[in-house]
């Protein structure tokens, strides 16, 4: 028998025929926008703030943490690299949307750790893309969001009105450190944002291998699995490693002179106390 | 002597009742004496004998499918206590035993229009399988020699494919398989790898890989992996699944150098 209706198409406008016809080639492009251009990037950015743990010299203000980030503003095109992130960004980010709703998850039904992971996939991708919107715009676009976060500058010269003399004088530590250490609010939405991030990768990871046709037995697929959640531990680690660098950093202590100075510059009215008092 | 009167055990059996996919669901109870090894169809038959439910009314007996018995057709596949499988397989004090419960709940699969209660039509399953073209190409009617042989391991692992009973269940526990979307879901994802790895069969892959790679194709699989949980017929879904991908992405790479 046939009674069956077949499935409601799409309404055919011309961004659905497109869509529809690059079906394929366009999931995977999705696939592969988040894993290299996107996931890469993360990694190696959470790899220089780990960094941070190492602190820094407190008569100078130099440190690798420092090293790092003027390595990465070093690098020729700078904005190219970041406009092409934010396209892969917002391409990865619509297709996911629209992927999404084709979806109806049955978690409470089919209660698999699968399934939770299926999920969780869907969620954590809003975190991140609301995580990454707001942690660019408070720290690389300078926004003054909710009054959390201090504008940062890498280095003197990028703040307005300091002084010739202290354009040379590294900021990226001090100031990040205070960014965090302002409220532990945003100690909270880094953590929520960054595991959020870091697991919407790592799962991606495991599941591409799987569209691709890399795993294609339910060993492969197991221990690919293991060498997911192995990427998992270490980059989480790696985050936690630049928390404590700048949660532990003392504003008052550890900060040169020179860095005081500019430090008092860029932010006139520092919501923690700076205590100079026993320093070396 | 007269035997002391022994009040009959039973038990409740919830079930949503629909008159037709565009008609309103409603629920009846009926209450059904326990039985030794009683599966869910002889419920469904005690309730067409008797169909008074719990408060007294008499109602339409209700209506089911079925065919095999023995879990090999797929056709009484239904929502039991939320877990969909087939009917006559489930054994109602083993269910009653599961959950603890004093009721048994059945409900028509959501994924397929329904018919009338809990007898749906599966019939989107069959035409998937039509447009994965699931079948071997021998026809005509010259004699065309022996077919080319299979080895044993190719054999084992077609025949994990060949149990497919179409019965849908994977398709129920799939998040991604819905009724308004075109998502063609692992049985037929399974199938045509099964077609796929068949000596003769094979001549027909490069127009299923072009059938899976389009909208509702294999990339629409988001990788839940429910369905390889539900299989009755523990059909290895989400290996196929990742076969099929490796054969689309060699395909991809293939028809881009070499289609004209
Ligand atoms: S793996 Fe998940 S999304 Fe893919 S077919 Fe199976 S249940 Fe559906
Ligand atoms: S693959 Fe398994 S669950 Fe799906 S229709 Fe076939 S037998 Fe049923
Ligand atoms: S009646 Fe055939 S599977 Fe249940």
């Amino acid at each position: 028998m046939s009674t069956a209706n077949p499935p409601k198409k799409s309404p055919a406008t011309p961004l659905c025929s497109l869509l529809e016809k690059n079906h394929f080639i366009l999931r995977r492009l999705h696939s592969l926008s988040g894993i290299v251009p996107i996931g890469l990037f993360v990694c190696m950015h959470l790899f220089t703030n780990a960094q941070m743990i190492w602190g820094q010299d407190s008569t100078t203000g130099e440190g690798t943490f420092q090293h790092e980030v003027d390595f990465i503003h070093s690098m020729p095109a700078l904005f190219i690299i970041e406009w092409s992130l934010w396209g892969a960004i917002a391409f990865h980010a619509g297709l996911g949307f629209w992927y999404t709703f084709t979806g109806k998850h049955n978690v409470k039904r089919y209660s698999y750790a699968d399934n939770l992971r299926y999920m969780l996939q869907r969620i954590t991708g809003v975190i991140a893309l609301v995580f990454i919107f707001l942690h660019v715009a408070t720290l690389r676009w300078r926004w003054d969001l909710f009054g959390w976060f201090t504008p940062f500058y890498g280095e003197g010269y990028q703040a307005p009105g300091v002084p010739h003399a202290f354009h040379d004088v590294p900021m990226s530590l001090p100031l990040t450190a205070y960014a965090l250490q302002i409220s532990w609010l945003v100690v909270l939405f880094y953590l929520v944002g960054v595991t959020a991030s870091v697991y919407h990768w790592c799962n991606g990871l495991w599941t591409a291998a799987i569209s691709w046709g890399l795993t294609i037995t339910t060993a492969s697929m197991k221990r690919w699995g293991f060498v997911c959640a192995g990427l998992f531990v270490a980059l989480m680690s790696f985050f936690a490693a630049s928390m404590i660098g700048a949660l532990k950093f003392d504003l008052g202590q550890d900060m040169s002179a020179d860095q005081i100075e500019v430090f008092e510059l860029i932010v006139p009215e520092s919501r923690i106390p700076l205590d100079v008092s026993n320093r070396p | 002597m007269i035997a002391p009167h022994t009040p009959e055990k039973t038990f409740l059996v919830r079930i949503q009742r629909q008159d037709g996919e565009s008609q309103p669901a409603y629920w009846q109870e009926f209450e059904v004496p326990v039985k030794p090894a009683q599966n869910i169809i002889s419920v469904l038959q005690y309730i067409a004998a008797n169909p008074v439910t719990t408060s007294g009314e008499q109602v339409e007996p209700v209506v089911w499918d079925s065919g095999c018995l023995e879990e090999v057709c797929g056709a009484c596949t239904m929502v039991v206590d939320g877990q969909v499988r087939q009917s006559c397989s489930c054994l109602a004090n083993e269910q009653l035993a599961k959950t603890g419960k004093d009721h048994i709940e059945l409900t028509p699969m959501t994924k397929f229009p329904v018919v009338r209660d809990l007898f749906v039509d599966r019939q989107r399953m069959f035409d998937n399988l039509k447009k994965i073209k699931g079948w071997v190409p021998i026809d005509g009617t010259h004699d065309l020699g022996p077919g080319p042989t299979e080895t044993p391991e190719q054999q084992e692992e077609r025949y994990a494919y060949s149990r497919c009973m179409t019965c849908g269940c994977c398709l129920e526990a799939c998040p991604q398989f819905t009724k308004d979307n075109e998502f063609i879901g692992a049985q037929a994802i399974a199938q045509a790898l099964y077609f796929n790895q068949h000596e003769t069969g094979k001549k027909l892959k490069s127009e299923r890989l072009d059938e899976l790679s389009g909208p509702g194709g294999v990339a629409d699989c988001g990788n839940a992996q429910n369905c390889v949980k539900v299989c009755p017929k523990e059909i290895p879904l989400t290996q196929a699944i990742a076969k099929v991908g490796r054969q689309l992405t060699v395909h991809a790479v293939k028809s881009f150098f070499s289609s004209k």
